[in-house]
């Protein structure tokens, strides 16, 4: 008991005697967040992406595409074999009883980017009647759907948030054809929302590609229907496409750039770390020094070392975690939500907003946590092994 | 004592202080040296013969074909001097992760602009006389162990030929190294004409146009010049340097200079928070000694500079050592990146711009402490104590 009221005592009197360190404990606060918000910047920029991705697509929609690496972007499906996948086995029907399936063509065309005047590329998909049966998750939330045989687009709401000139009722120039915007569609912040949708047959004939599309999308009539339609294709040597549920595809393409994310912001955050850690072990020395009578004293009437290094390495810990709790808050109200775009594995940009979970805050949190641990460690030990004599001594 | 012997023993008084503040600049001057030789390779166009060179593409996106009848058009160009064409293959070694940089191109006007590839005028020969013939980067032949005179089956993750293969059989007919660019030779270019003739869609068109212009200084009037030929077409172009188009690549992937700049930025405030309190800190311990010295006749202006000079110090030891470490750094992570980065490398202008760096920090984690400690007043100091 003795013992808990010692460390108690000691402990108020380090956080009371913060007050006479103002700045170098600001400073030491001000560090551990910058620390935190570069390493929660990029956790998020990586998180945001892979949830738009996983958001993208679903468990009993099959995507169709030709062997041999590649996207979408380089895929090719004839007519022929257009016809045979939708008489494969487990498609979910439409209401006339046909099979819900939608043949699409996805090319890149240029846009201007908002936020720096860059020229990106963008996806402009063309897709069949059959295209939101097959989504589901697709609503049109301003305008109207583009009219089949005409030069309309409906543009997904990323795309009009990131770049130039997709307002409804504006006209585009592709391919040498006046496009008309009718329409905004919200696809559930899916990497849909990054494309702009035309009629295939019309884009097709614009783009010089015969009766060829790039992909098939299939409606199952459930998930597990996925394994039938595979070896329905494996057996047919006039397909031996790649089938694969379109979850699954897009989930596969989070990968590769979100690491790559991982992979540069936690080097950055943990080399920026130990910078901050030097400035940490700086101020809780200078702190520790600065009482060393002090504590000598408190020594000299009887208190234990343990009261010295418990009361220092709180003063650190509680340091550095408001710094990590300003660094978690300054990213989250600076970026959470903020639109952001990169080349995504289709060859074009991708739209997803950064975002926060507490997962990633508590991360953060205990990186700012191991730098007060280790910064208010060697300080501690200095504290709790205070001479006596230097009680007695002028400083 | 002279004031430089002052200096020096005052840095090395708290050997352990001293270190941890030089090594949180490090740390920040690493990041800075690293983060910047990126940002430099990725989004500053090169120099070199592809500053030069037009590139023509499809104005819908780089990605989209051209009708290859617009080259001999490009060709009537009044400033036009040789003009080629290439195509991308989308080609890959036995296995699609195997990725291989692959083009069509028209052998005889591509070894002629292409002039900063060395290869022997025998391998130019061979090349431009075999129909299925390729050129292939010292890198790539090295890889996969490609010799001269090998034939090598490369597949197209794109196309196929008429008879429903989808591998093309080449001949190594030379192989390259780039004289401009250190990664400049992990790709190979092929005959248009037999990857033309055999595949079974996409015939007659071609990706883009290279020109390479007799007067450069006239380029930006030639670019307009060939846009306007097509405008209202099938396929309109955008004309621009060679360099600019890898430009435009790169700054796809995302606003690279915003993040640098504010990583960089994070970096060097807290940097300059840590270093300017260790300093405050150093001053304040000081200050019996500072009173001593002044009465001793040191005047204010001295110690002013002695504090400042001590700060300066750290900032370019910090400073020098992260560099350093960067240019070894950048020196092990040469090999990364594949064919399409260039080299990253500390240039002169990153190198000029860490000593501004230095110089600012030394000044402002000096500046106050060495105030302080110039007003120190004697009384109140020895009162203090």
């Amino acid at each position: 008991m003795a013992l808990l009221s010692q460390i108690g005592a000691v402990t108020s009197m380090n956080i009371a005697s913060l007050r006479q360190r103002v700045w170098p404990s600001l400073a030491t606060v001000v560090a551990v967040a910058l620390v935190t918000g570069v390493l929660l910047g990029f956790l998020s920029l990586a998180n945001g992406f892979r949830a738009t991705l996983d958001g993208t697509g679903s468990d009993d929609v099959a995507i169709v595409i030709r062997k041999g690496g590649g996207g979408e972007l380089s895929s090719v499906l004839g007519r022929e074999q257009q016809q045979l996948i939708a008489e494969g086995p487990g498609i979910a029907k439409g209401a006339d009883g046909k099979p819900l399936v939608s043949g699409e063509l996805y090319i890149v065309v240029n846009g201007v980017r908002r936020s720096n005047g860059i020229k990106a590329n963008m996806p402009l998909r063309g897709v069949g009647p059959n295209a939101e049966a097959v989504r589901g998750a697709i609503k049109i939330v301003e305008g109207r759907m583009f009219t089949p045989g005409v030069a309309e687009i409906v543009v997904g709401k990323g795309v009009h948030e990131q770049f130039e000139g997709f307002d409804v009722g504006a006209t585009v120039r592709l391919s040498g054809t006046d496009w008309k915007i009718v329409g905004m569609f919200d696809a559930g912040g899916s990497a849909f929302e990054s494309e702009l949708w035309a009629d295939v047959t019309l884009l097709q004939s614009v783009a010089n590609r015969g009766s060829s599309v790039q992909t098939m999308r299939v409606k199952l009539t459930s998930p597990d229907q996925l394994k039938a339609l595979q070896d329905y294709n494996d057996a047919d040597p006039r397909l031996k496409l790649d089938v694969r549920s379109e979850k699954a595809f897009y989930a596969s393409q989070a990968r590769g750039i979100s690491d790559i994310v991982l992979y540069l912001g936690w080097p950055l955050a943990i080399a920026m770390s130990f910078g901050a850690l030097a400035g940490a072990l700086n101020t809780m020395y200078a702190s520790v020094d600065a009482r060393m009578r002090e504590t000598a004293t408190l020594r000299a009437i009887g208190f234990g070392g343990l009261p010295a290094f418990v009361g220092t390495m709180a003063e650190a810990l509680l340091l550095s975690a408001i710094g990590g709790i300003v660094g978690a808050v300054g990213v989250y109200f600076l970026f959470d939500g903020l639109s952001a775009s990169t080349l995504g594995a289709g060859f074009a940009q991708v739209v997803f907003s950064l975002k926060m979970t507490p997962a990633l805050v508590i991360q953060g949190v205990i990186l700012a946590l191991i730098i007060g641990f280790v910064g208010g460690f060697f300080p501690a030990l200095r504290a709790a092994r205070a001479p006596l004599l230097a009680a007695f001594k002028a400083t | 004592m002279t004031s430089w012997g002052l200096i020096v023993k005052n840095l090395f008084r708290r050997k352990l202080r001293t270190f941890l503040t030089v090594f949180a600049i490090f740390i920040a001057f690493l990041i800075f040296g690293v983060l910047s030789a990126f940002q430099k390779t990725l989004t500053e166009p090169p120099q070199g013969p592809s500053a030069t060179r037009l590139v023509v593409t499809n104005k819908v996106n780089f990605t989209q074909p051209l009708p290859i009848s617009y080259v001999e058009r490009v060709k009537a160009v009044k400033n036009a001097g040789i003009v080629s064409h290439m195509s991308w293959f989308g080609g890959y070694y036995q296995e699609p992760r195997n990725f291989v940089v692959s083009f069509g191109v028209d052998p005889e006007t591509y070894v002629a602009i292409y002039s900063e590839l060395a290869l022997s005028d025998a391998e130019k020969q061979a090349f431009i006389k075999d129909r299925t013939g390729m050129l292939v980067g010292k890198k790539l032949a090295d890889m996969y162990g490609w010799k001269v005179g090998d034939t090598v089956p490369l597949k197209s993750s794109i196309f196929r030929q008429k008879d429903g293969s989808d591998a093309w059989d080449f001949k190594v007919s030379g192989i390259f190294t780039n004289t401009e660019e250190e990664n400049g030779d992990q790709y190979v270019v092929f005959h248009y004409d037999y990857f033309n003739e055999s595949r079974s869609f996409g015939r007659d068109a071609i990706g883009q146009i290279v020109v390479q212009t007799r007067d450069p200084a006239q380029n930006d009037a030639t670019a307009r010049e060939i846009d306007e030929m097509f405008v209202n077409s099938g396929a309109e172009t955008e004309t621009r340097t060679e360099a600019a188009f890898a430009a435009s690549f790169a700054a796809q992937l995302g606003d690279i200079g915003f993040i640098v700049t504010a990583v960089v930025g994070a970096a060097f405030v807290t940097i300059l928070l840590i270093a300017g309190n260790t300093m405050m800190l150093t001053v304040r311990e000081r200050t019996g000694e500072i009173a001593v010295l002044k009465t001793i006749g040191f005047t204010a202006r001295r110690i002013f500079a002695m504090i400042l000079t001590e700060s300066f110090i750290l900032a370019l030891l910090g400073g020098l050592l992260g560099v350093g470490f960067a240019y070894v750094a950048l020196g092990l992570l040469g090999g990364m990146g594949g064919g399409f980065l260039g080299a990253v490398k500390l240039t002169p202008s990153i190198l000029i711009t860490a000593f501004i760096l230095m110089a600012l920090l030394g000044f402002l984690t000096g500046f106050l402490p060495a105030w302080r400690a110039m007003r120190t007043d004697i009384i109140t100091a020895f009162a203090r104590k």
